[in-house]
């Protein structure tokens, strides 16, 4: 059965010789190599010696290449497999005798829809987000709209100096919150956020978008021992795990593709609504404290405070 | 280090000291405090020497050294409305040495010593205040360690506070008042012990029914 799939592409009388050729080689090279490892035989002299020794070792890499040789030449009479099959071949798969046992074939024909169907939904989702596009991303979508492997995510690709005034701005915009812009390992930006005397917030960015970020309190060392920013450990406080745990949850709703900056400045705006942390009681319950913690979520919208459990 | 309140818990009717003491601890456990081992707050009460005071005869200023276990390294020195000063644990050494300027009053050392909570982001110490051989009261030192502006949390802290001490809940520490937003330290902690201690020592001369 199998001679019929491959005989029409493959030669099988080249194919065996390749198999021993393949042999031939493997042999050969091992003697390569013994020979190297056994090094220089007893012999009278040390001339001797030396010309013994160079010659079974030229000997042994002539029939290396000699093999090899060969088995290149067969390679090229084998021939190739045939490619009728649309799924090249993985159609083999479908011949399985034992289709019940190992339905490979029938899921892989499965998964090639949905690759389709999802490669053409994406295409129709980057149409519609195009549309919209801001003016300075537009010229880079009439030119690689095309060309697939180089559409990349405009908010990967802005220059650091754009990154910078854009923090600067928002900087600017809250006093009771600063922002120290540092780049300790190339071109993203890391931020420290420091928010009146309550928290400090940790922020790793990749180009103008948010990738992580971690709040520990105001009295928290934010420093690794060689004087950088620590991006790993969390708080030693509870209500901190918490407020990290929300922030990561706000990366996650202001999203606006298109406008990166725009996505920043909320996420700052609705932080900074924890200046009152301490402060504000729960708007749903009116209490301070919830199992021992004060109201750590903050409305996305209306950046009131509420206990976790008690925000709808 | 966070925002600290010190309080005096009135003994109950009818108990001791130490049964009011394991009344408190109890609700705190009930509350889901977990025991953190102990600490010892204490307290001497040094006299400025006579050799030292001018001929106007004012009496002499209190200077009072204090410790504090959460702090093993250093030592507290205050005066009453006057600074206070953290030094290295062997200031001790040095007052010994100031034996002709400031003179230890013997009988008027005080401490606290009890168990450590911690509840959430709360550390919580119940504790025995005692003089000489005899318990004289209980202290109860809340903190709230994620916070480091008095005044901010000081509405958290009381209803903390009321969740296990009820209508024994104190008022606002006289230290919160004049500290706007200025950053808590140990030493407005060492303060209000300084002030709970001296609160104790004039009740102990009118006895408290209920005290053995
Ligand atoms: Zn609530």
């Amino acid at each position: 059965m199998a001679d019929g799939v491959l005989s029409p592409g493959v030669n099988l009388e080249a194919f065996s010789q390749a198999i021993a050729a393949i042999q031939a080689l493997r042999s050969s090279v091992t003697r390569a190599f013994d020979c190297l490892k056994d090094g220089m035989r007893h012999r009278e002299t040390l001339e001797g010696r030396e010309k013994g020794f160079v010659s079974a070792f030229q000997d042994s890499l002539h029939s290396v290449s000699r093999d090899l040789g060969e088995l290149e030449r067969l390679s090229n009479l084998v021939g190739k497999p045939s490619e009728n099959h649309p799924l090249h071949n993985s159609g083999l798969l479908s011949l399985d005798p034992v289709q019940d046992k190992t339905p490979l074939y029938s899921q892989l024909l499965q998964a090639y829809k949905w690759s389709n169907k999802l490669q053409y939904h994406a295409g129709l989702a980057s149409g519609l987000l195009n549309q919209q596009s801001l003016k300075r991303s537009a010229n880079q979508m009439g030119v690689s709209a095309k060309r697939r492997p180089k559409a990349q995510p405009t908010t990967l690709v802005l220059p650091p100096q754009y990154v910078d005034d854009v923090i600067n701005r928002i900087d600017r915009m809250f006093p009771e919150m600063s922002i120290q812009l540092s780049r300790p390992n190339g071109t993203s930006a890391m931020l420290l956020v420091t928010l009146g005397k309550v928290l400090k917030v940790i922020v790793v960015m990749r180009s103008l978008f948010i990738d992580r970020t971690i709040v520990k309190g105001y009295n928290e060392n934010v420093y690794t021992e060689d004087g950088k920013l620590d991006i790993w450990s969390k708080s030693n406080y509870q209500v901190f795990q918490k407020v990290t745990d929300h922030a990561t949850t706000a990366l996650l709703h202001y999203q606006l593709p298109q406008m990166p900056d725009v996505v920043v400045r909320s996420f700052m705006t609705w932080l900074r609504s924890y200046i009152k942390l301490f402060q504000a009681p729960c708007q749903r319950c009116g209490k301070f404290l919830q199992d021992g913690l004060p109201p750590t979520w903050r409305d996305f919208r209306t950046l009131e405070a509420f206990h976790d459990t008690c925000r709808q | 280090m966070g925002v600290t309140c010190v309080s005096q818990m009135p003994v109950a009717e009818g108990k001791s000291v130490q049964q009011t003491v394991e009344i408190l601890t109890r609700k705190l456990e009930l509350l889901g405090a977990e025991k953190q081992g102990t600490f010892c707050v204490d307290c001497e009460t040094y006299h400025t020497a006579a050799s030292t005071m001018g001929n106007q005869g004012q009496a002499g200023k209190l200077m009072y050294v204090m410790h504090n276990s959460e702090y093993p390294l250093s030592c507290f020195a205050l005066f009453e409305n006057g600074p206070c000063l953290i030094a290295d644990a062997n200031f001790d050494i040095l007052m010994v040495k100031l034996k002709g300027f400031f003179q230890n009053a013997k009988a008027n050392k005080i401490e606290s010593r009890g168990t450590r909570y911690q509840y959430c982001d709360f550390l919580v110490k119940v504790g025995t205040v005692t003089m000489g051989p005899s318990a004289r009261g209980i202290s109860v030192e809340v903190e709230y360690c994620p916070c480091v502006v008095a005044n901010d949390c000081w509405n958290l802290l009381m209803e903390f506070m009321q969740s296990f001490m009820g209508n024994h809940t104190p008022g606002i520490p006289s230290v919160f008042g004049n500290k706007h937003d200025s950053i808590y330290s140990p030493a407005d902690s060492m303060v209000q012990y300084m002030e709970l201690f001296n609160k104790i020592r004039k009740q102990q001369q009118v006895p408290v029914a209920g005290m053995r």
